[in-house]
């Protein structure tokens, strides 16, 4: 078979994999981080001013320290999710600075604006855990929001939490208020993203957030990603190799630090668009670059990332459906472990949707149903009962069918499937005033998880404290 | 032969060809200012115009731009002491804290293709360096890139340096974040959502 997303064999794999171990040992990687350059240092690694050189044994030995599943700690154990294997988990947006309205208006987010999303985030079917930025407040001071956001999934969810990487003080602050409510942070408690800057380096502040999440053993998403055309070359194939080496050399730094670090591997390559100059997410070319990179992760034995429910649209229409459906199918079927912006964004990231949240709720469904293999045990062939109906059988008669009518075959809540005169009678007929109303209901539904109170005062008191309130 | 072809040659961005086609014209002792604006400018225009309608892409636009440069360059000895080529001279460069330089980096590159001179300080850079730099360069225009949410604050702090600096330069701000009510707020002299309207905004500022 050659289908474009199935078209690398072990061979691609292998030549991805030599090409950046050529860029690692040749090449270099710059870590503008004296704590990080002495660390390499202390591993007797080739460094050139900030640049760091790699050999393929510090790669492999790094590689061989990375767990290939690990579990992270929810508040509520039953909220536990595991990384790694067949495991699909999901979070919702990241990042967005901006609510898009349904008028197609943008608007800052605000804090009540990350409070509503952590509601919709623990009433969610579908999504496992949260964002450290479901959206950026904007009216709140920017060096303490990270606080504000950790507190929010802290008190209102009981899922698990995203670390804030901002910076090495939030990256404190993280481990600060998990010690809190976790007796034992030694156990994974959060998961952090940590970017590179493409091509080839790390920023300073990154570095140093990588450090204190890796000393302290807290998963790390060790995410590099090439804008196709700008940050690295057009191609595919080059942008792999200059993402798949700087993310390996993060790795390296996390496993020297804390061997056993648990890592989730991630590659981004988002296509320029060439008219413009700007940055394009939902694209054949990124679902494709996902479909290898998850490849590449089972290559190395890693957990792998992929981006989520993505769209260039700024509202709930075709393009926003199809676009969201074919990042998130491709991600889902090619393997990979975990999707950030799994709910709500629109325009590359920029913006977040409480509609368009909904509407991929019913996505989310859809691709984790479809990831679930068919079930092949004696009660789903249901021989006798085949044999008992022959051809003058009713099914929907049967016990074997009453038993699984709720279960079976998954139930969009925003999607329609009905006739047509029903459609042209409801009321209201709008998907974006369906998902108005659901979200009504979501709201309403919605209870703020159990507490220890003296644990929620003490996670109060540090984050006034910090804000110097 | 004529001075048209140069224009044409920049705009299917043959460098090889507008150089050879700009010493034919001089040694034909074409005016100077003729194969300048009627050959190079004109020609930028064109491109503009078609980078704007979406017909050409970046790659291109940079292509002619670059082929355009090198035909200036072989003007340049023969243009007149004090005639101004540069349009203004603009710093450019992502605020402290924020390394993203995608779009300044299009930005700047579209100033350096309409005429402009620009000195790129690159990402993370702090209210000191766009001082001395704009008082260095005689600078007409300080743009300031910002991505993050967290480093818009730092805008301010840079637009109210230069002011307090009391150089004679105008702020612009952008950035995908970035909005116009935000550039009113901290009193920078002007905002573009995108690089294309940075350059029309700068041209403004440059020529005001
Ligand atoms: C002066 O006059 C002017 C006038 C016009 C100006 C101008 C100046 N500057 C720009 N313009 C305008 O003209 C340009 C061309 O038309 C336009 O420029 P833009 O820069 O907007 O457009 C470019 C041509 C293409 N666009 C881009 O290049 C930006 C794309 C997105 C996806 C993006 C990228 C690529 C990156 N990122 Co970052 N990144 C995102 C961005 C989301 C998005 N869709 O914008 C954003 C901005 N990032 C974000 C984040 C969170 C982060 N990023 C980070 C890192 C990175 C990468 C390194 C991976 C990479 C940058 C690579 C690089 N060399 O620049 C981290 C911060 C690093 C740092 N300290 O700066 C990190 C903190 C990641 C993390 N671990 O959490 C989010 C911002 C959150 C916020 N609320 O502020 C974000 C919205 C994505 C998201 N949803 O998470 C206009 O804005």
């Amino acid at each position: 078979m050659n289908r474009a997303i199935t078209n690398f064999d072990q061979k691609i794999l292998d030549s991805i994999h030599k090409y950046s171990l050529e860029l690692l040992s040749d090449t270099g990687i710059r870590f503008p981080s004296e704590k990080a350059l002495g660390i390499f240092r202390e591993h007797d690694f080739r460094t050139d001013g900030e640049m760091v050189f790699f050999q393929e044994k510090d790669i492999q030995t790094a590689l061989d320290t990375v767990p290939s599943v690990f579990t992270i700690k929810a508040r509520n154990p039953e909220k536990d999710i595991r990384i790694g294997g067949d495991s699909y988990m999901m979070a919702p947006g990241y990042g967005p600075p901006f609510i898009i309205e349904p008028s197609g208006e943008k608007r800052n987010a605000l804090l009540d604006d990350v409070h509503k999303f952590c509601k919709l985030v623990q009433t969610s079917k579908y999504l496992d855990f949260n964002s450290s930025i479901v959206v950026q407040p904007t009216e709140v001071p920017q060096e303490t929001a990270h606080l504000d956001i950790l507190l929010a999934t802290l008190l209102m969810t009981d899922k698990p939490i995203m670390g804030s990487s901002s910076s090495e003080i939030a990256a404190r602050d993280s481990l600060k208020l998990a010690e809190m409510v976790w007796d034992n942070t030694d156990e994974p408690v959060m998961i952090s993203l940590v970017d590179s800057l493409s091509p080839l380096q790390y920023a300073a502040e990154m570095v140093d957030s990588l450090m204190v999440f890796a000393k302290a053993g807290q998963p790390l998403i060790v995410h590099s990603s090439c804008s196709l055309g700008s940050t690295g070359p057009i191609t595919i194939a080059g942008s792999l190799v200059i993402s798949n080496a700087t993310t390996l050399a993060g790795i390296c730094l996390a496993q020297l630090i804390n061997p056993g670090t648990p890592i989730v591997y991630g590659l981004g390559g988002s296509p320029t668009e060439m008219k413009t100059g700007g940055y394009v997410n939902a694209s054949p070319e990124d679902a494709k670059h996902t479909a290898i990179v998850t490849a590449l992760g089972r290559y190395y034995n890693i957990p792998c990332r992929s981006q989520g429910a993505l769209t260039e649209s700024f509202c709930l229409d075709y393009q926003a459906g199809m676009e969201s459906a074919m990042m998130l199918t491709t991600a889902a079927l090619s393997g990979a472990n975990l999707s950030l912006h799994a709910c709500g964004t629109y325009g590359s990231m920029l913006g977040m949707s409480y509609e368009k949240f909904i509407a991929d709720e019913d996505l989310c469904g859809a691709v984790k149903k479809l990831m679930q293999p068919v079930e092949f045990t004696d009660d789903a062939f249901a021989m006798d009962m085949i044999k008992e109906l022959g051809t003058s059988g009713n099914y929907l008669m049967e016990m074997h069918t009453l038993k699984r009518c709720r279960s079976e075959f998954f139930i969009p809540d925003l999607n329609i499937r009905t006739i047509h005169n029903k459609w042209l009678e409801m009321e209201p007929r709008d998907n974006v005033e369906r998902a108005a109303n659901i979200l009504v209901k979501r709201f309403a539904e919605y209870e703020k998880p159990e507490i220890d109170p003296d644990i929620e005062k003490r996670l109060v008191q540090y984050v006034n404290q910090r804000k110097g309130m | 032969m004529a001075v048209k072809d140069i224009a044409e040659a920049v705009v299917v961005m043959d460098r090889v060809k507008v150089v050879e086609l700009v010493k034919t014209e001089i040694a034909a002792g074409t005016e100077i200012d003729e194969i300048l604006n009627a050959g190079l400018i004109d020609a930028m225009d064109i491109v503009g115009q078609k980078f704007s309608d979406g017909s050409l892409f970046v790659p291109e636009m940079l292509m002619a731009a670059k082929a355009m440069k090198a035909g200036l360059e072989e003007l340049k000895p023969h243009l007149s002491a004090g005639a101004a080529v540069s349009r203004g001279t603009v710093i450019i460069g992502t605020v402290k804290g924020d390394l993203h330089d995608i779009g300044k980096n299009l930005v700047a590159l579209m100033m350096e293709g309409a005429g402009m001179d620009v000195v790129d300080l690159g990402v993370d850079i702090d209210a000191e360096k766009f001082v001395k730099a704009a008082i260095e360069h005689n600078a007409g225009v300080v743009a300031l890139s910002a991505l993050l949410t967290t480093t818009m604050p730092t805008m301010e702090t840079i637009v109210a340096a230069i002011k307090e600096a009391g150089i004679a330069v105008k702020t612009i701000i952008g950035g995908a974040p970035v909005t116009a009510a935000f550039a009113d707020q901290i009193g920078a002299d002007g905002f573009s959502a995108d690089a294309p309207g940075a350059v029309e905004l700068t041209r403004k500022l440059l020529a005001a």
